[in-house]
């Protein structure tokens, strides 16, 4: 309950009344498009690495560690862009189960993520340079290809839902 | 154009499609954001290689090589997934000066992908290590930039073709 006292407030901002007014709304859109291409297609590369398909020619870790960056860069930036449009209609977005569905899944990519990174990737040194990859990280990788489609599918449809 | 393809039965056939089938529209376009993000992980990282921005243990002729051919896949899959939109409502996107920008960035964009391409993806990888003769030409980076801030221009018009009017009929 208290949360939709929030999002009432959110909206009633003039920040927001602005951003849903003028040409912000889409200027911001567009950025977080390109930004969540390049999250999506960073994670992507390094997916395809843990699922020992591609890029074999070079150490995992030297693809996660050159590509992470990239991702978390493009992440910060489609932060701010997506809370400038969702303040705009708050209570709307918040009760829209598409975007339910996309935050679910961002957190569950993001526990996926954060797994790999403190557990699986023990032992990386092991596999590092060889030709084939270990089950926890075949699993990580393919958790994170359907995660991510998931979030664009959810964030995609949340547009369509009014 | 638009007048052709409006009278034509492929525009019948993609509204209809595009209108009765539960989903289709935000799924199709869910394909066309992830054959971009595609994009992004193959030209657009190439262009970032090239200028020393990014990914600097990967050698570029073998990046190239691996990673070009999803460019030419993604931009099939985004052929395929823009097409629909634009067969079903002609007049959207040709009297659209937005969607003008779009193939404007689009087409260059292309051309230096395949610049790049033949430049580099036709010579044979000697070591997946980075060595100093791979250095790029100071032409070779001036392509790389001018296909990135394509490639940029490209989405961003994207996004903004549903939006025209903010830019070409303000309040």
């Amino acid at each position: 309950m208290a949360l939709t006292t929030v999002w009432t407030w959110l909206e009633g901002t003039e920040l927001a009344q602005h951003i849903g007014i003028s040409y912000w709304f889409p200027l911001l859109e567009s950025i977080h498009v390109l930004a969540i291409a390049l999250v999506v297609g960073s994670i992507l590369t390094v997916d395809l690495r843990l699922l020992g398909l591609s890029a074999l020619h070079y150490p995992a870790r030297k693809i996660i560690s050159e590509l992470t960056p990239w991702t978390w860069g493009a992440f910060a930036l489609s932060l701010p862009t997506g809370f400038g449009m969702f303040m705009t209609r708050a209570s709307h977005y918040a009760a829209n189960p598409a975007f339910q569905i996309k935050l679910v899944m961002l957190v569950l990519a993001g526990i996926n993520m954060a797994y790999f990174h403190r557990r699986s990737i023990r032992g990386i040194e092991t596999w590092d340079t060889a030709s084939s990859t270990p089950r926890a990280a075949r699993v990580a990788g393919t958790l994170s290809l359907v995660l991510w489609t998931g979030v664009i599918l959810a964030g995609r449809w949340t547009g369509h839902l009014n | 154009m638009a007048a052709a393809i409006a009278e034509s039965d492929a525009n019948q056939w993609a509204f209809d499609l595009l209108q009765n089938v539960p989903g289709l529209p935000p799924i199709t376009q869910a394909v066309h954001i992830l054959g971009i993000a595609v994009v992004m992980a193959s030209s657009v990282m190439i262009d970032l290689r090239i200028l020393g921005l990014a990914v600097p243990s990967q050698n570029l002729t073998e990046m190239v090589q691996r990673l070009m051919p999803w460019t030419w896949i993604a931009l099939a899959i985004n052929l395929l997934t823009g097409l629909p939109f634009i067969l079903a409502r002609p007049y959207r996107y040709f009297l659209n000066p937005v969607f003008a920008w779009k193939i404007v960035f689009l087409v260059p964009a292309v051309v230096l992908a395949v610049v790049i391409y033949r430049r580099l993806g036709r010579t044979k990888a000697e070591s997946s290590q980075c060595s100093d003769d791979q250095r790029p030409t100071t032409a070779l980076k001036f392509v790389a930039a001018a296909s990135l801030v394509l490639w940029i221009g490209v989405i961003l018009a994207g996004r903004w073709i549903a939006y025209s009017d903010y830019l070409f009929w303000p309040e």
